[in-house]
């Protein structure tokens, strides 16, 4: 038998907590330094995205149903309520005279964009590695 | 609010002037990339830190390869 600690996360959780907070997951089954690296990371590069091409990187869709117009947001969303407080800071911004024409264009913009959607995928593949491994009962 | 918020967070609001040296911003991206993926595939974290800075190492020169290739094709197209 093994002599690693049991952990009783259940696994949906810990995938709940990982997308709350990138690197939440793997706190919540003891991983605290691997939660720590991975976290910071994917928040490190989700707001060098918006330093880089402005929080107007990150474009919700008007609906649900028009994601496919900016399938980038998807991405952005996996970073969690980080992306989505980004996003509605970025059409909040749209709508207000100051701020409607700020946006960058062309490389920058995609750069930015690219950042942001990468951070969020890389936090999909964390929100998957954390749930393996509560799953797994021990420490993998 | 979201303009007074803004007022006070220029920094990312604006987008960056970095125009001329965009290829540069590449490499946070590539560290940030080989960092997460290792610390996922490592079983210890500690050796985190020697694997991501070759695996970005490696991803870096994948990189400037491919744009040497493509270079070198459009150059042969365009003769």
């Amino acid at each position: 038998m093994s002599d690693a600690p049991r952990i009783s996360a259940p696994p949906p959780l810990v995938a709940l907590a990982a997308w709350i907070i990138p690197g939440g997951g793997y706190w919540m089954i003891r991983q605290r330094n691997r939660g720590t690296g991975i976290g910071v990371s994917i928040i490190v590069l989700f707001l060098l995205g918006i330093l880089i091409g402005g929080i107007r990187v990150v474009e919700a869709p008007p609906a649900i149903s028009q994601i496919l117009q900016r399938p980038w947001f998807i991405g952005q969303f996996l970073v969690g309520p980080l992306g989505l407080i980004a996003a509605w800071i970025s059409n909040g911004l749209g709508t207000t005279a100051a701020y409607a024409d700020v946006i960058s264009h062309s490389r920058i913009n995609e750069i930015g964009t690219l950042y942001t959607a990468v951070a969020g995928m890389l936090n999909l593949m964390a929100i998957i590695d954390a749930s393996f491994r509560a799953g797994q009962g021990k420490e993998v | 609010m979201i303009a007074t918020l803004a007022e006070h967070a220029p920094l990312f609001i604006r987008p960056l002037p970095v125009w001329n040296v965009w290829w540069l911003l590449m490499l946070p991206l590539c560290i940030g990339v080989a960092i997460v993926y290792k610390s996922i595939k490592c079983h210890s974290m500690k050796s985190v830190p020697r694997e991501a800075t070759v695996i970005a190492i490696w991803i870096i020169l994948g990189m400037v390869a491919a744009a040497a290739a493509l270079a070198g094709l459009m150059h042969f197209i365009d003769r």
